[in-house]
């Protein structure tokens, strides 16, 4: 079969709002113009098209995502919900209800995604305080509220719907489209028949055809023989098609359904020398930010990992972004990549003639290039646990979410004794660091380990004479540029500083 | 006092000074609001501009790439242009699309048309524009062509600085700032049979753009149709820009004889539209040693752009304000406003009043340091008070409520208790530094304060100029509807508006209704801009609603919610119109800029705690404490929605808005580069309500909804010094300049404080 037949306008069928939808488009084809255009549920809004505003969320399967990046052949199978949605019979839910009456909407554009957020993190069952609801809709940017009000509303939903106190909301009266406006329908975001069956009426900016492979057997197979693009999340590529940065004319290659990319567990791998290694965390590479965030295995083993996972950008972001997308992708501002090599993590790759390991420390080959070749996937990601090892992470970004870094930094050691916190300023406690790793982004084209600086280290003792030490020597080796988010100095300056911290936290002074 | 009278009126709805949900709030939270891109036409195509990618040169050519298929695509260039090419607005120096030379990057020179968007894209990509450089200028300090200039003063400022026992001198920098509306520009023009066309789009202006249309395709004003949509914020952003787009969409539209959608992407947005205006303002402040302020000399340069636009007004109310709301006897203002080869600069919320005033509060929170003075005690001690006089000669004759915000703020964050301990806090490590090694501290907590004043309304004889028309009909089914051109973008004045009518009619808020904002329908009650709705148009409404009142109440005997309805069936529709015609006793030389510059001006304050990481500079904004006066509070809920949402777009502005300038080429030109604070970088907020009535209108309102946009800023950077004894001069107080200053000073001896004598800088 030629690609020309495998990667067309295909059929997808889903669900939105409850309601069946079949939709003939191209693959690639934006959930976000399905939504708006193909089905005429123009709730959702466009405010970016690059997944940094999140006006264009939507719940996919119960998570929310920016429906702006996620291309419609991903959806086959599953259930949308939008804001169109939430309204039942005119009926505002209680969520829409307390935003009338916390003020939370001024020009309401970013409505319809606060509310999709909102609701997400409502039915999540979290625990429901203020920071918590911050983070819930970080990923969503409003310009005319201060946030203050949409918070209070969120807080006040959540009481409401718990039953607690006496909260009664004001009656908000049904609402309907207005006469000649719009498709009417009996229920706000359902189709007239029942049903929606539609094939796309306009090209976007950039759509591209998809295929979707069954197997992983078969994915590598479709790479070997075609040139498509693997995607995953999509938060990275999709971006790259919006921007013209990526070709738009290669296929996708959906690989975001196959059961043998997924999944968080431990096991003892054979090593390549031969005999059992140490206990490993191995994790899929479609495992997303979110299920790091949520699985036991990583808060036990290594939870400096779900740490990083909590600063890529927002929610909307995390239910989508995958660990093996953020490695495939090699930026030097990779949020993981650091604290992959500061733990020796290997790469395992998968092509038509098998598996290939690679250690993380020799993955990273030039700016944005890898030694994965353009047939193999990344399969999984193996961690060491080493017992005794800990593992420190700092990200400096313009912001506190959203925000791509302007230093994040890895830092690991092994101590021969356990730590024992020493009296300040009393050297005599402190156990001398070994196989010590120091790992930097965002400093030089591909992110680097800085072996003078672990050398300065290893085998001494985290002193403030070792620190200072170790601080110019980072300094030194370090190669940061100019550019649009921050110059070279402040990163020299930072990455020597936020080093220093971490080995002032662990001698104590 | 008048004021006081208005106050005490007991209204009989009680509706004004409520917080009655806002009307839009039902169909904004269910999804239902149409924004201009949710309109379907069917048949429609999509336009996409072809603009220059050099900062100036000559125009040589545009032409088609004969490598693409050009059937099933319009290209129009200025020659294509029917009536004048123009962008009408204050000046005729901006044109529609550029003709014989560029004079900014992402100026508009095509514009393509096609069936579906992948099309258009590929045909705007084939469009050859041929060019000779020329050299460009992007230094408004070495710019020789002023679109405007003043000087303000009274007194003599020379003396005034010799009679100073300390000379304060700064020079502070900020730059551009981007709206960030979180709907992008849009407008779909739609050709009518009479060869007339209309446009929908998001807008502030309906007759703005009107204006423009009517020049542009010469047009008269029947053929010329605006109808505003929903529309996702504005800020100023959407005052005059959308006045071209609409010429370059009506163009395509009236050339296809078809629907031309045109939605800008938020990178195009970005790129090609108006930002704050980029400032140079230097000081030097002449004070006693005992805290007397006695002269303020005050140079300011801004950045216009290429074009004129809206610069002249924004250098205006940025001079008239930069003193701050304090009394000097001594005042000398010098003000231009400079032609650069980048993109033309516009409104943004403030309107050149956050700029000057950051200026000025740096000053006065210099000079409070330097004389060991509490910051606000010191601006207590200065604030304006009703009788003093303006450096524009303004007598301020009432509503003057600068203490009273001041003392409200200050109290309620509770200043002077913690600035006491984060002083002890920073006096702990600077000690700890110079005995020994480095004090182990990861976090610095700051506090500070900031006074600012804003003028409601238009400028001088601005309003007077307008000559605003507003009406209130009863139509023959009985249906009460205000008629003005107000645009409802976020602030909500839809709601407010009404709930002013209804209250002077004594009807119920449900029976008043908000005519569209079409321009077949509604007269011009003038632009949404200045902080001017609620007070002019507010007051227009109110007044026009009191005349319809007293007529059908002696008419029919009856008030006025008992008999509308059966009298409007039977005699018929009813309308009751009222034209602006100035506010009494006041006086404006618009030459001289000297007089009453605006009939009264409103007042806040703000305090600010932020949280400094000292090893990387990062600033966190922990809490914003503002008390805002507004005059009269038509609905709390809103109003603290402005103030809220006004001190986040300062604190954006004061922390992490950069907008890098190459090239005359915005460099962070996606919103993955251009960074707004996200609720996690929100601080926690108290918003304050203080009313100071206004006689000059019926229901007391000033303006409200810039003033917010004014104080927050010098606040945080006062907190930041405080924090870490670093002065900030350059906005924004990046992580990088912070972290700059926190290592000279690390390196310095700090040695004793300065001696309040000469001049310290």
């Amino acid at each position: 079969m030629t690609l020309d037949t495998l990667a067309h306008p295909g059929v997808i069928r889903f669900k939105v709002n409850g309601a069946p939808a079949q939709v003939t488009a191209n693959g690639g084809r934006r959930l976000l113009d399905v939504l708006r255009e193909d089905l005429g549920l123009t709730g959702t809004k466009e405010g970016c098209g690059e997944g940094e505003c999140g006006a264009c969320s939507v719940l996919l399967d119960g998570r929310v995502v920016d429906s702006c990046l996620v291309p419609v052949c991903q959806v086959e199978g599953r259930e949308v919900l939008t804001v169109d949605g939430m309204a039942d019979g005119g009926r505002v839910d209680v969520l829409q209800s307390a935003f009338v009456a916390s003020g939370a909407a001024q020009c309401g554009f970013c409505t319809p995604g606060m509310l999709v957020a909102g609701r997400a993190y409502l039915d999540s069952g979290a625990p429901v305080t203020e920071d918590a609801v911050r983070e819930a809709i970080a990923g969503n940017l409003c310009r005319c509220t201060g946030y203050t009000k949409i918070v209070e509303a969120i807080e006040l939903a959540a009481v409401r719907e718990s039953g607690d106190g006496g909260w009664q909301l004001p009656e908000t009266k049904p609402v309907h489209p207005a006469p000649g406006e719009g498709p009417s329908y009996a229920r706000p975001g359902a189709p007239p028949s029942g049903s929606w069956t539609v094939a796309t009426s306009s090209r976007g900016y950039s759509e591209v055809t998809s295929i979707s492979p069954g197997s992983l057997q078969e994915a590598l197979r479709l790479l070997a023989e075609h040139g498509c693009r693997p995607v995953a999340g999509g938060t990275d590529l999709m971006v790259m098609l919006a921007t013209g940065a990526a070709d738009d004319r290669q296929p996708l290659l959906d690989i975001s359904n196959l059961d043998e990319l997924r999944g968080i567990r431990l096991e003892t791998p054979a090593s390549s020398v031969g005999g059992p290694g140490p206990r490993a965390l191995v994790l899929g590479a479609l495992t997303t930010f979110a299920e790091i965030r949520r699985s036991p295995i990583v808060t036990e083993h290594l939870p400096v990992l779900a740490e990083v996972a909590a600063t890529i950008g927002a929610a909307q972001i995390q239910n989508r972004a995958t660990l093996g997308g953020n490695i495939a992708n090699a930026s030097p501002a990779g949020d993981t990549l650091p604290v992959l090599l500061a733990t020796d993590a290997v790469i395992v790759m998968g092509g038509a003639s098998g598996e290939r390991r690679c250690p993380a420390s020799a993955f990273f080959t030039g700016y944005r290039a890898t030694a994965r070749s353009p047939e193999e996937l990344i399969l999984r990601i193996e961690i060491p646990l080493p017992s005794g090892r800990r593992v420190r992470f700092r990200k400096v970004g313009t912001r506190r979410a959203l925000a791509i870094s302007k230093v994040v930094m890895a830092v690991s050691w092994r101590e021969d004794q356990p730590e024992t916190p020493a009296p300040p300023g009393d050297a005599g406690n402190l156990s001398a660091w070994r196989d010590v790793r120091v790992a930097v982004g965002s400093v030089a084209p591909v992110p680097m380990r800085a072996l003078a600086t672990e050398g300065i280290l290893d085998g001494s003792t985290p002193t403030r004479v070792a620190a200072d030490r170790a601080a110019a020597a980072l300094a030194a080796e370090i190669v940061p540029i100019d550019d649009v988010r921050s110059t070279a100095s402040y990163r020299r300056a930072v990455t020597a500083r936020i080093l220093r911290r971490v080995i002032r936290d662990a001698g104590g002074w | 006092m008048a004021g006081q009278k208005v106050l005490e009126r007991r209204l009989e709805m009680d509706v004004v000074g409520t917080s009655v949900p806002r009307r839009d709030a039902p169909s904004k939270v269910a999804g239902l609001a149409r924004y201009t891109d949710d309109l379907q036409f069917p048949g429609a195509w999509y336009g996409l501009t072809v603009r220059s990618t050099v900062p100036h040169a000559r125009l040589l050519g545009i032409e088609r790439d004969p490598a693409f298929d050009w059937s099933g695509v319009i290209l129009l260039t200025a020659a294509d242009i029917p009536g004048e090419n123009v962008v009408n607005l204050m000046v005729d120096d901006q044109p529609a699309l550029a003709a014989d030379v560029i004079n900014h990057y992402a100026e508009p020179v095509a514009l393509v048309a096609a069936a579906d968007r992948a099309t258009a894209r590929a045909a705007r990509d084939h469009v050859r524009v041929r060019t000779e450089p020329l050299p460009p200028l992007f230094d408004p300090l070495e710019s020789d062509h002023a679109f405007a200039s003043y000087e303000i003063g009274r007194g003599d400022v020379e003396a005034g600085l010799a009679a100073a026992d300390l000379v304060v001198e700064g020079t502070y920098r900020v730059g551009h700032q981007e709206q960030l509306y979180i709907e992008p520009q849009g407008m779909i023009a739609v050709p009518g049979e009479d060869g007339g066309v209309t446009v929908y789009g998001s807008l502030q202006c309906p007759y703005y753009v009107h204006a423009a249309m009517k020049r542009a395709l010469a047009l008269d004003d029947a053929r010329c149709v605006v109808i505003q949509v929903e529309t996702g914020g504005g800020f100023g952003g959407k005052e005059e820009y959308p006045s071209g787009l609409a010429i370059h969409a009506a163009l395509l539209a009236l050339k296809a004889r078809r629907p031309i959608r045109m939605i800008y992407d938020r990178h195009e947005d970005i790129a090609a539209t108006t930002k704050r205006h980029p400032a140079i303002i230097t000081h030097r402040t002449g004070v006693t040693r005992d805290g007397r302020l006695g002269a303020q000399d005050i140079d300011i340069v801004m950045d216009a752009g290429a074009y004129s636009t809206l610069s002249p007004v924004v250098l205006s109310r940025g001079s008239i304000h930069a003193g701050g709301p304090y009394a000097c006897p001594n005042v000398r203002i010098r003000s231009r406003t400079m032609r650069t080869n980048t993109p033309p600069n516009g409104a943004m919320r403030g309107f050149g009043a956050p700029q000057t005033e950051f200026a000025a509060e740096m000053q006065v929170s210099r000079v409070a340091d330097a004389l060991g003075i509490s910051p606000a005690e010191l601006r207590r001690r200065w604030a304006y008070r009703v009788g003093d006089v303006t450096p524009t000669g303004q007598v301020l004759r009432q509503s003057v409520a600068a203490v009273r915000v001041l003392d409200r703020a200050v109290e309620a964050a509770e200043f002077e208790r913690i600035r006491e301990r984060t002083a002890a806090e920073r006096l702990t490590r600077e000690r700890a530094r110079l005995a020994g090694p480095d004090p182990a501290a990861r976090t610095a907590r700051g506090i500070g304060v900031a006074l600012a004043w804003h003028g409601a309304g238009f400028t001088g004889g601005g309003e007077r100029h307008l000559a605003s028309v507003a009406a209130i009909e009863v139509d023959a089914d009985g249906r009460v509807r205000c008629l003005v051109d107000s645009t409802e973008i976020g602030q909500g004045s839809r709601t407010v508006l009404a709930q002013l009518a209804a209250d002077a009619l004594g009807i119920p808020l449900d029976e008043v209704e908000i005519a569209p904002q079409d321009t077949r329908v509604v007269p011009n009650s003038g632009p949404t801009v200045a902080s001017r709705t609620t007070m002019v148009v507010g007051g227009l409404l109110v007044a026009a609603a009191g005349r319809l009142r007293e007529e059908f109440e002696a008419r029919t005997g009856k008030s006025f919610a008992a008999s509308y309805r059966d009298d409007a069936r039977s005699h018929g529709p009813a309308r009751a119109e009222e034209r602006f015609d100035g506010f009494s006793d006041i006086s404006w030389d618009d030459a001289t800029h000297r007089g009453d510059a605006y009939p009264v001006f409103s007042y806040a304050a703000a305090v600010a705690e932020v949280d400094v990481d000292l090893d990387t500079g990062e600033v966190a904004v922990r809490s914003v404490v503002a008390a805002d006066d507004a005059g009269r509070i038509v609905n709390p809920q809103l109003a603290t929605g402005q103030i809220e949402g006004g001190t986040l777009q300062a604190v954006g502005y004061a922390t992490i808005e950069e907008m890098k300038v190459e090239g005359g080429r915005y460099m962070n030109d996606r919103l993955a580069t251009y960074l707004i604070p996200t609720s996690l970088d929100a601080p926690r907020m108290t918003a304050l309500l203080v009313e100071e009535p206004f006689s000059g209108v019926p229901h007391g309102a000033k303006g409200l909804g810039e003033l917010p946009a004014d104080v927050a800023a010098p606040a945080i950077v006062a907190a930041i010094h405080d924090a870490t004894g670093v002065w900030i001069h350059q906005l924004p107080a990046t992580a990088e300049r912070v972290l700059a200053g926190m290592i000279e000073l690390e390196g310095s001896d700090p040695g004793p404080a300065p001696e309040a004598q000469g001049a310290v800088s």
